[in-house]
Parts: C-alpha cells; sequence; structure tokens
C-alpha cells in the first residue's frame, strides 16, 4: 500500500459514516444526507478537501439524476459510494481529470454493488418479517423492524469498510500518471458532458414541447458565464 | 378510545422510519403496521383480539411514497377508530395504494429533489463554497420534506375516507410546473458547468466550448447513450490510466 497512509481513526470514520449515510437511503430518516454531493462532500472534508468531494458528489448525482427509487426499482446506493469516491479523490491530490475520472468510476461502480447488497438486504428482511407471529405480542413487530434498520446500517458500514482502501488507493495510483493530450482530454470531457446531460435528462422531466429550450437556455447561460469570466 | 397526542407524536416519529423493513413480499407494509401501533393500542386498548386483527390486516402488502405514508398510517387508524368493517378498511388500503406512491413520486423524486439539488450545484458553482451549498441543499430540501410529512400525518387523521381529494388535488399541483420547467434550466445550466468544472488544464478554451456543447446537445437528444458512453468511460478509466502510466 505504498504511499497511503491511513489511520485506524480515518478508517473507522468512514465506516461510520457510511453506515449512517446507508441508513438514511430508505430505512430512516430519510433527510437525504446519502445523497453524493453530501456524502461526497464529507468524504473529501474528513481527507482535508471538501471541494474535490463535492465536485465529484456532482457528477455522481447529475449521471444518477434519472434513477430514482420509484416503487421497486433498483437504483444506486449513493451514501457509501458518494462518502468513498470523494474520500479517494481528497487522498488522490484533487480534481485532476485522471484521478478525478477513476473516483467517479468508484462511485459509480460501489453504488451498484450497493444496490446488490440492498436487494439482498430486502430479501432478509422478506425472511425475518415472515418468521413466527408478528402481531402477538406486537412488540415482537417493533423488534423486527428494528432489526431489520440495524442489519441495514451494518450492511452499509461493512461496504464502506470493503471498498475504502482499495478506492483511496487506485485514485492515488491514477494521480501518478503523467497528464494527458488534448484530444483525450477533449473525448473525455465530451462523453463526460454527454453522460451528464443524458443521466440526468432520463429523469422523467422531458416531456413539455418547451422543455429542450429550457435545457438549452440554461447550458448558453452557463457557457456565457464561463467565457465571460475567463 | 381516541389516541392521544403523544401517541400521535409517537406514531408520526415512527413514520420517518417507514421503510426500515422494506421487503419484497409486504413491501412497506411492516414499517406501516409499525408506525400505526402507538394508535391502535389506544384505539384498542383492554382488546387485544381485536388489536391483533388489525395488526395483522395492516402487515398485508402495501406500498406508498415514504413522505406519504404519514397519511395512510393515520387515515387507515381513522377508520379503525370509527369502527370502519375489515372489508371496507381493506378496499380502501388498496385503493389507497397507488396514488399515495405516484403523488409523492412525482412531487418528490421527480421534482423536488432535483430541484434542491440542482440548485446546491449552481451555488457551489456560482461560489465556491462546498459546505454552503450543501448546507443550502439539507435546508430547503428538509422544510418541503417534514412539511409533507406533517401536512399528510394532518389530514390522514382529519380526511379519514376523504383524503381523496387531496391527493387528487394536492395544494403543490399549480406550482409544480413552474418548478419542472426551473429544473430543465437547471439541468442545462448545470450540465455544462461541471463539465467546466472538471475541464483539464490541457484543453485550450475552445476545445471547451465545443466539447461542452456538443456534449450537451447529444446527451439530450440521446440520454440513453449519453449515459451508456459516459458509464464505460468512467469504467474504463482506471485501466486506461493503468495502461498510460505502465
Amino acid at each position: 500500500m505504498s504511499e497511503l497512509d491511513v489511520s485506524l481513526g480515518l478508517l473507522a470514520a468512514l465506516v461510520g459514516c457510511g453506515a449512517v449515510l446507508g441508513l438514511d437511503a430508505a430505512s430512516w430518516p430519510q433527510v437525504m444526507v446519502s445523497r453524493p454531493i453530501v456524502a461526497a462532500t464529507l468524504g473529501g472534508a474528513l481527507l482535508g478537501d471538501a471541494a474535490s468531494g463535492f465536485l465529484v458528489g456532482a457528477v455522481l448525482e447529475l449521471l444518477g439524476l434519472g434513477h430514482a427509487p420509484y416503487g421497486a426499482a433498483v437504483y444506486p446506493e449513493t451514501g457509501p459510494a458518494g462518502l468513498l469516491a470523494g474520500a479517494g479523490l481528497a487522498a488522490g491530490g484533487g480534481a485532476a481529470i485522471g484521478p478525478f475520472l477513476v473516483a467517479v468510476a468508484s462511485g459509480w461502480a460501489i453504488g451498484w454493488i450497493g444496490a446488490i447488497s440492498v436487494r439482498m438486504q430486502r430479501s432478509l428482511n422478506e425472511r425475518l418479517l415472515a418468521a413466527g407471529d408478528l402481531a402477538a405480542p406486537t412488540k415482537r413487530l417493533e423488534r423486527r423492524h428494528r432489526i431489520a434498520m440495524v442489519l441495514d446500517a451494518l450492511r452499509a458500514g461493512t461496504l464502506t469498510a470493503a471498498f475504502a482502501i482499495p478506492v483511496m488507493w487506485v485514485v492515488r495510483l491514477a494521480a501518478g500518471i503523467p497528464t494527458i493530450g488534448g484530444v483525450v482530454a477533449a473525448s473525455a470531457l465530451l462523453v463526460v458532458g454527454m453522460g451528464l446531460a443524458g443521466g440526468a435528462g432520463a429523469g422523467g422531466m422531458r416531456r413539455r414541447a418547451m422543455d429542450p429550450l429550457l435545457f438549452l437556455a440554461g447550458g448558453a447561460i452557463a457557457l456565457t458565464l464561463i467565457v465571460t469570466w475567463w | 378510545m381516541k389516541p392521544t397526542r403523544s401517541d400521535q407524536v409517537s406514531s408520526f416519529l415512527r413514520c420517518f422510519a417507514v421503510q426500515g423493513s422494506w421487503n419484497y413480499r409486504s413491501l412497506v407494509a411492516g414499517g406501516l403496521a409499525n408506525a400505526m401501533l402507538p394508535l391502535l393500542r389506544r384505539i384498542y386498548a383492554g382488546n387485544p383480539v381485536r388489536l391483533r386483527a388489525a395488526v395483522e390486516r395492516h402487515l398485508e402488502p402495501f406500498n406508498g411514497h415514504p413522505y406519504l405514508c404519514p397519511m395512510a398510517v393515520t387515515a387507515l387508524a381513522r377508520l379503525e377508530h370509527d369502527g370502519e368493517s375489515p372489508e371496507q378498511i381493506d378496499r380502501f388500503r388498496s385503493v389507497l395504494r397507488a396514488p399515495l406512491g405516484a403523488v409523492g413520486d412525482e412531487l418528490v423524486w421527480a421534482t423536488w429533489r432535483p430541484f434542491c439539488l440542482l440548485l446546491s450545484i449552481t451555488i457551489f458553482w456560482l461560489w465556491g463554497r462546498p459546505w454552503a451549498a450543501v448546507g443550502i441543499f439539507f435546508f430547503f430540501y428538509n422544510i418541503g420534506h417534514v412539511w409533507l410529512r406533517v401536512w399528510s400525518f394532518r389530514r390522514g387523521w382529519t380526511e379519514g375516507l376523504g383524503v381523496g381529494k387531496d391527493l387528487r388535488d394536492p395544494p403543490w399541483a399549480r406550482v409544480l410546473p413552474s418548478i419542472k420547467s426551473l429544473n430543465l434550466l437547471l439541468i442545462g445550466s448545470a450540465v455544462v458547468s461541471v463539465s467546466g468544472l472538471v475541464a483539464p488544464d490541457t484543453l485550450n478554451r475552445w476545445g471547451v466550448i465545443v466539447a461542452l456543447t456538443v456534449a450537451a446537445l447529444l446527451g439530450y437528444a440521446r440520454p440513453a447513450l449519453g449515459e451508456r458512453l459516459a458509464a464505460s468511460l468512467v469504467l474504463a478509466a482506471p485501466v486506461v490510466l493503468a495502461l498510460l502510466g505502465a
């Protein structure tokens, strides 16, 4: 684990945060601290770079805007994923394009691995609630409900513990790679931008005739401000 | 017996954990019954047989948006309190399920949450302060979130069987299209600004402008393709970078 110096305290803080963020997504209390912009900023801040954390969180947020928890839909688990992507990028030394893409990749992948763990947890809940008579005494229902939530937090904490060091290690590895050339950089930017527009646009928000015009107007305003600030 | 203020507070707080035991058979029913328990215990005080029957009834499959589930909790408890027949309660329960999900999904997941997130991203871009942007998201989002839970909890108890009209014509119906329009504007802006923030130094200004413009247009026109390409790129990035570094 060359150059990577992760204290036990930091690892414990990450695992604790991962458990709380994982619990927030669906089980309790759903105040949305599990969103990537919050989780990744927290992850970045734990390693001393909240701004880089927010940026990687914003990209994960836009990529996943179309994946909402409608009904029984499967969607990426954003809490531990955002936390580790933000922490990884901060550990890798900030938002250069190489480490940045690797941090986004890690967050995206952990989000979907997290989704599998959520499915497993929900199948376990099914068995937990099916066993025995829950209505008599009624305290049994309360106990099983609490157990399900504790298991959810343990699941998210375990997911965070499993990926914390690998993510920081792989992002730091990417930071050591020489700067990439203009054409590769432009292609990367093009695809990231397309992905953001695609991920965000797929969220069921493109229904009316004026929607494309509003989207283009927003893009044009941002582009004008970027050019003005140069 | 009518539930007391403290039963209602206890039930309301349990609504925050309504999805705590979500599963593929009964969906949100475990959480729903758990949140109803303080109310049912009071309503059926001294009658364990009817309490047991009511809990069993509400452990049957149910789903709904978590922030609107408080409406189901109190409306169903109201029916139990008013002595409606089990058949009537079951019918009402199954009718309530679809609109509670659809109305909540449309309001929260498709409109309010994206709006607050996009606002936060825009503030970060303009101001550059990550914690201020996170704080603004958390504050505004949860004002709407907690208000919705309180509103639905109260309406469920006061309206009982009549909650249907609240769901057909909710108080936010008129502002929702405006927020959706704002969301489109903010998405356009966020796609360009966030991509611009990660633009590498090796790229000249015209390169950035052309890449961002083409990306936004193509991504909007072909969202599925954009998403797949981006997912492929981010997943291939570690391998490509490892090869470049080797």
